[in-house]
This record gives structure tokens, C-alpha cells and sequence, in this order.
């Protein structure tokens, strides 16, 4: 991305900036547009209305909530442990936010085009656990604790199947970098992962049942992941108040919403990428039907952003579907179903992938 | 001083000055969230050293491994159960002679081996490459021996862990 | 092993027909009543704000004694001969100035206990219940029409035919005695 800026504006501290900032923005887009969208879907799944008062339809909703944010007193409990509980929210900020420096949103606009790409977005997230313990032990309280405590059994629990299906995966492209991935399921839809890849084959065909095994095993476990309904029992409202974030209040507390809704969109990137393509588009480009070699890197981030939306939606979809699981269930669908499929579809993909 | 430099001093200040903390902390909560930049520094320079792979390992396992495990052992014990955990000083001389001693092993190895000096030009974009092929060929059995080591340790641990079910 | 497989179809399976449901709702027009712009019709005897027909009250204190809360206040004044109070719109002819009706609609419970005793059927309940203000002393309504220099002047109007009847009598027996000023009454 740096050097597409750079060679767009030709200065240095431009396109650095651009480069740092454009994540950003996305992050605040991501959290402004999902709050949104997600009080209208849920709305519309119970056949109400949603927020229709602040501007047209109510689009100004979240941003009326975001000004009210900024000017909340910051009120903290007096036994909290001011230290931690200071950083915790910088931290679980700073853990979702890092994904964003390795997720390709075009062919150009990638912060950085590491070649470990997809195993770093597993490994930053780690700092959101270390986060949210802090959070859940530094408010001192019990709900928070047990809520952090949750969260972090789950979120270590679940990162295996995503690892073991990340695995499979890595076994199958032979690459760890995002960019390298989206690049060979150029083009059109059949090239994508879940189709069995670019090449074609006996092995693309006898992929496809494993490919989708796959996707569901990662898409449920990433879901786990960021504490999404039906896994939200981290932060189980009618349980443990707001679960670690209980004695968060005004901008503190928005960070919390904000790295939740940065990390839907992550996640979402890092399947689309795996699976679908990332930001490849499914039907070919325009710029390319034209002969106009500039708009394919904005299409392609179109498609990106497009694919990252409908895993949001499908997210949302889900959390206003199903009711939240119990731990013991919780751990049930991770240690006993889904892992040892993960690992069926491991090996069975590493068999196809040899033939 | 250029950047390389600015950002290798950064790493290096946030290594030491938070694993200083890590030790002299009394307060075991604070320790354990001292040893995540610790990590995080660690890894910084990992990074800075052209081993993006050992980097994302060392946040991945030890951040999200083995501190947060860590986390989970003091935040369990700690508080719930009102027993404060703090750390003391005892054995102060034979400790102090032993980590002399180590800390003399430890400089004396790093002076003494012969590093492998390569200008950055020359160095890999990534080691991921290498590094596989050497865990497949000049180091399989310690990888195969680690490997059992850890499934070892797994099944020990379930079945301490069953033990008085049965 | 079998068990374990139905288990795993059965989990994916229910959550595709849940799925579909909410995908069905996602189109099904919402049922919501945009309350402000659309309201429902109140139910036919609803207990909302209530209003006095001051020009109906007879001032006879039934209502605030029934109130169970004691939110209605009515004072009144005697009127003196000579004044016509009219009647009420049943015939009954009006012998008090009612120089102050106050309902506190913070304490009133919409019990409606006030409209049954009330004889000329001048307090009932409204179809109001959108009265919500900033201030609660703005909850205090007065019914009253007659404004304080009124209500003044009728109770001084009545004080001075109290006076008045107070001489007639003691010249009547025929004790001349001094005339303390008599207190305006309040009722
Ligand atoms: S409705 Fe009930 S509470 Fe209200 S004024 Fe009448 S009697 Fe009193
Ligand atoms: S009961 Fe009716 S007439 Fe009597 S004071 Fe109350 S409102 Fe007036």
C-alpha cells in the first residue's frame, strides 16, 4: 500500500500516513456501519422498525451515540486497579486493530505484505485475551472476572479448530501470506478455495465437501472467537451484567465495542481471504473488460470490503437466530465436535492435497 | 541512527524495562502483565532480525499460550480463594551465585559462538521456508522427541487431572 | 460413532431452519406502531388526564374527599346574596365561588374514584395522556376561571357581608358591642 501511495503522490509522509490511517478509518467505518446495521437486522428479524428517530432511516444513530460517548463522565469505581484498568482497553483495542496491518484489501492496499500474514492475525489476537483478563481482574469485580475468565477459556479453546483448519489450509496453498493466498484464486468464482481451488482436477472435486467442512468448522470457531452470539457467554448480559466490561463507561467502554465490531470485520476478512477469494471478484474485473488498469485495485477492495460485509451480515444473522450456548455446551461443541472434525479434515486434505 | 536503530533501542528499552518490572514487582498479577511486554519486546526484536516466523510463534505461544494460562493459574488462586499471592526474596546468596554463573555461561556463549553475519541485502524475505525444511531434515528427531515430550505431558496432565473421578 | 454423526447433522440442520426462519422475518414488514405519528385507538373507557367543567362544579368537595390520595384541592367561597352564581347545566343552582380547583396529576392514580360522587358530573376523564413536562409543579393544574384578585374579592366580599350580618345582629340585640374584624374564611 506504502509504496502504491507513494508512487500515487510521491511523498514520503503521505502515503506513510495513509498507509497508518487507512486501517483506522475502516475500524471506525466498520464499528459505525455495523452498530447500525446491526440494530436494523436485528430489528428486522423481530419485524420491528430500529433506529429510524436521528436523521434518515436513522443512519445518524450511531454517531449521535458516539458524540453522547465522548461526553460521558468517566466514572470509575473507587477499588479498581487503576493501572490495568487504564490499559486494558488500549490493549484489547491495540490486539484487534494490529489484524488489520496484514489483511489485503486490494491487490494495493495492503499495510504490510508479510509473508507469515495469516499466522500473525492468529497470534495478535492473543493480546485481546491478555486484555480482557485485565480488564475482568482489574475492575474487581466478580461478574467482570468471571466474564474475563470465560472469555479467555473460550477464545484459547477455539483458537485450536481455527488453527487446525488454518493448517489444513496452509497444507493445501502452501503459503502463510494473505496477499499470496487471495492471489491464486484469481478472478472468477470457481477458482475460489471453497470450490477447490484454482487448480483444476480430480482433487478440486473431491475437495469441495472438505473445503466446506472447512468453512463452517473456522466460521464458527472465529464466531467463538470474538465472543459473538451464540458464544457471547464472555460477556452474557442476562448472567454477568456486561461480563469484563461491566465497570466500563463512556470512551473506555466504546473501545470495547470498537475492537468487538473491528474484529467481525477481521475475521470475516481472514475467512473470506481463506475461502472465497478474498479480494478477488467472483465474476472478473471491469478495469480489466475496459483496459483501465487503475480501477481494478478500488474494485478489488470493493469486492473485499463487499465479502467482509456479508460475513458481518451473516454473523448478525446468526446471533438473532440462535440462543446463547451454556459453557458446558460451549466446550462440548469445541473439544468434541468440532476439533476432531478439524482434524479428519486436516488429514484428508493433506491426502487430497498429495494425490 | 536511523530507524532500524530507533525502533531496535524501543524493543530492546520495553525488553528490559518490563522484565525489570516482572522481577522486582511484588504484586504477581502485575508481574504476569509485565512479562507481556516483555514478550511483545522480545518479538519486536525477533522481527528486527529478519525471523518473522520465531516472532509470530513467540506471541503466539507465549502470549497467547503461556501467559494467559499463567494469568488464569494467579487469577484463580489469587483473590478468589484470599490467599494474595506475592513474590519474596529467600536464598538470596546461592541464588545470586547460580544466576551468576548462568549469566557468565550465557555471555561467555554469546561472545564466544560464531555468529552467522550476513549484510540485510542478502538476508530471506522469510525463514518460514528454511526453517520447515530443517525441522524435516537436520532436526527431526529432536522435533519427533519434542513432539512425544509434549504428548506426553498432555496425557499426564488429563489423567492427573481425572484422577479422583475414578 | 452414529449417535455422534446425528448429533453433528442435527446441530448443523436446526440451525439452517432457524436460519431460514430469520431470513424470512428479515422481509416480513414490521409490526411496530410508530407511536408519535401513528396512535392506537384508546380503549373505549380509558382512565387518562382528568377535566373539570368548572362552570358545572357546584364546589361541593365530594371529589377531593373521595380521592384516595388526596391529589384535588378545592376551596370555595360562600357567595353573598345578590350574586347570581347561574345553574349548572342539570339545574342545580351553584351557592359557591369555587376560588380554587387544583388536581396534583403527580399523585392522582387514575383511579377515577373522584368521577363517581361528583352530582353534576362535572370531572371525568379525558382522552389526554400525553402531559409530560419538565417541571412537576406543572403538574398541578387549576380548573378554577377565577383568577386570585377574584377569588380575593369574593372572599372579601363575603368577609364584609359576614361583617355586615354580624352588626345587623348585634343591633338587633340591641348590644353595642365592638366589632372585631372577622378572618376571611377559607371554608
Ligand atoms: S382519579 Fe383517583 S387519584 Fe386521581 S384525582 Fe380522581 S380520585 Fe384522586
Ligand atoms: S364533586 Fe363535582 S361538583 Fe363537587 S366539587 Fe368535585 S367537581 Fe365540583
Amino acid at each position: 500500500m506504502y509504496q502504491y501511495f507513494y508512487d500515487l503522490t510521491g511523498s514520503v509522509i503521505i502515503s506513510t500516513l495513509i498507509t497508518a490511517v487507512f486501517p483506522l478509518v475502516n475500524v471506525l467505518l466498520v464499528a459505525l456501519i455495523g452498530v447500525y446495521l446491526e440494530r436494523k437486522v436485528s430489528a428486522w428479524m423481530q419485524d420491528r422498525v430500529g433506529p429510524n428517530r436521528t436523521g434518515p432511516f436513522g443512519l445518524f444513530q450511531t454517531i449521535a451515540d458516539f458524540l453522547k460517548m465522548l461526553q460521558k463522565e468517566d466514572a470509575t469505581a473507587t477499588d479498581i486497579d487503576k493501572k490495568l484498568y487504564n490499559i486494558a482497553p488500549v490493549l484489547v483495542f491495540a490486539g484487534s486493530f494490529a489484524v488489520y496491518a496484514v489483511i489485503p484489501f486490494s491487490s494495493k492496499l495492503i499495510g504490510s505484505e508479510i509473508e507469515v500474514g495469516l499466522f500473525y492475525a492468529l497470534a495478535v489476537s492473543s493480546f485481546v485475551v491478555a486484555g480482557i483478563l485485565m480488564a475482568g481482574w482489574s475492575s474487581n469485580n466478580k461478574y467482570s472476572l468471571l466474564g474475563a475468565m470465560r472469555s479467555a477459556a473460550q477464545i484459547v479453546s477455539y483458537e485450536i479448530p481455527t488453527a487446525l483448519v488454518v493448517l489444513a489450509m496452509v497444507m493445501f496453498l502452501g503459503t502463510l501470506s494473505l496477499s499470496k493466498i487471495s492471489e491464486m484464486q484469481t478472478a472468477y468464482f470457481w477458482n475460489w478455495n471453497i470450490l477447490g481451488g484454482a487448480e483444476f482436477g480430480l482433487s478440486k472435486f473431491l475437495l469441495i465437501p472438505f473445503m466446506l467442512v472447512g468453512f463452517i468448522i473456522i466460521f464458527i470457531s472465529t464466531l467463538a472467537e470474538v465472543n459473538r452470539t451464540p458464544f457471547d457467554i464472555p460477556e452474557a448480559e442476562s448472567e454477568l451484567v456486561a461480563g469484563y466490561f461491566t465497570e466500563y463507561c463512556g470512551m473506555k467502554w466504546a473501545m470495547f465495542m470498537l475492537s468487538e465490531y473491528g474484529n467481525m470485520f477481521a475475521v470475516s476478512a481472514i475467512v473470506s481471504i481463506l475461502f472465497f477469494g478474498g479480494y478477488q471478484s467472483p465474476f472478473g474485473y471491469l478495469g480489466n473488460t475496459l483496459g483501465i488498469n487503475w480501477l481494478i485495485p478500488y474494485e478489488q477492495a470493493f469486492w473485499f470490503i463487499l465479502k467482509g460485509w456479508f460475513f458481518i451480515f451473516v454473523q448478525m444473522w446468526l446471533r438473532w437466530t440462535l440462543p446463547r450456548l451454556r459453557v458446558d455446551q460451549l466446550m462440548t461443541v469445541c473439544w468434541k465436535y468440532l476439533i476432531p472434525y478439524a482434524f479428519v479434515n486436516l488429514i484428508i486434505i493433506g491426502i487430497i492435497t498429495l494425490l | 541512527m536511523n530507524y532500524y536503530d530507533i525502533l531496535f533501542y524501543l524493543f530492546a528499552i520495553i525488553t528490559l524495562v518490563s522484565a525489570g518490572f516482572v522481577v522486582t514487582t511484588r504484586n504477581v498479577i502485575y508481574s504476569a502483565f509485565f512479562l507481556l511486554f516483555t514478550f511483545f519486546g522480545v518479538a519486536g526484536i525477533y522481527v528486527l532480525l529478519a525471523a518473522d516466523f520465531l516472532a509470530v510463534v513467540q506471541i503466539m505461544v507465549y502470549v497467547g499460550g503461556i501467559l494467559i494460562l499463567l494469568l488464569f493459574g494467579v487469577m484463580l488462586t489469587n483473590k478468589i480463594t484470599n490467599v494474595d499471592i506475592r513474590t519474596g526474596t529467600s536464598n538470596l546468596l546461592p541464588a545470586s551465585i547460580a544466576i551468576g554463573l548462568l549469566m557468565g555461561a550465557l555471555v561467555s556463549a554469546m561472545i564466544y559462538t560464531g555468529w552467522k553475519v550476513q549484510p540485510a541485502s542478502e538476508i530471506p524475505d522469510t525463514s518460514i521456508k528454511n526453517l520447515g525444511a530443517l525441522l524435516i531434515t537436520d532436526y527431526l528427531l529432536i522435533f519427533e522427541l519434542l513432539g512425544i515430550l509434549l504428548l506426553i505431558a498432555l496425557i499426564g496432565a488429563a489423567s492427573i487431572a481425572r484422577r479422583d473421578k475414578e | 460413532m452414529k449417535e455422534y454423526l446425528k448429533n453433528t447433522w442435527l446441530g448443523i440442520y436446526t440451525i439452517l431452519v432457524g436460519m431460514k426462519i430469520t431470513f424470512k422475518h428479515l422481509f416480513t414488514p414490521a409490526v411496530t406502531i410508530q407511536y408519535p405519528e401513528v396512535k392506537l385507538k384508546l380503549p373505549e373507557r380509558e382512565r387518562n388526564r382528568l377535566y373539570v367543567n368548572i362552570d358545572d362544579c357546584i364546589g361541593c368537595d365530594q371529589c377531593a374527599r373521595a380521592c384516595p390520595v388526596s391529589c384535588i384541592t378545592v376551596d370555595t367561597v360562600k357567595s353573598v346574596p345578590g350574586e347570581d352564581l347561574g345553574t349548572t347545566s342539570n339545574g342545580k343552582k351553584k351557592a359557591l365561588w369555587v376560588t380554587n380547583f387544583t388536581i396534583d396529576f403527580a399523585k392522582c392514580c387514575y383511579c377515577q374514584l373522584c368521577v363517581f360522587p361528583c352530582p353534576t358530573e362535572c370531572i371525568y376523564m379525558t382522552d389526554v395522556f400525553e402531559f409530560a413536562t419538565y417541571e412537576r409543579k406543572d403538574l398541578v393544574y387549576q380548573f378554577s376561571n377565577l383568577s386570585p384578585e377574584e377569588a380575593e374579592q369574593k372572599k372579601i366580599n363575603f368577609a364584609n357581608f359576614q361583617a355586615e350580618k354580624e352588626k345587623q345582629k348585634a343591633a338587633a340585640a340591641a348590644v353595642p358591642k365592638p366589632e372585631n374584624p372577622s378572618q376571611p374564611s377559607t371554608n
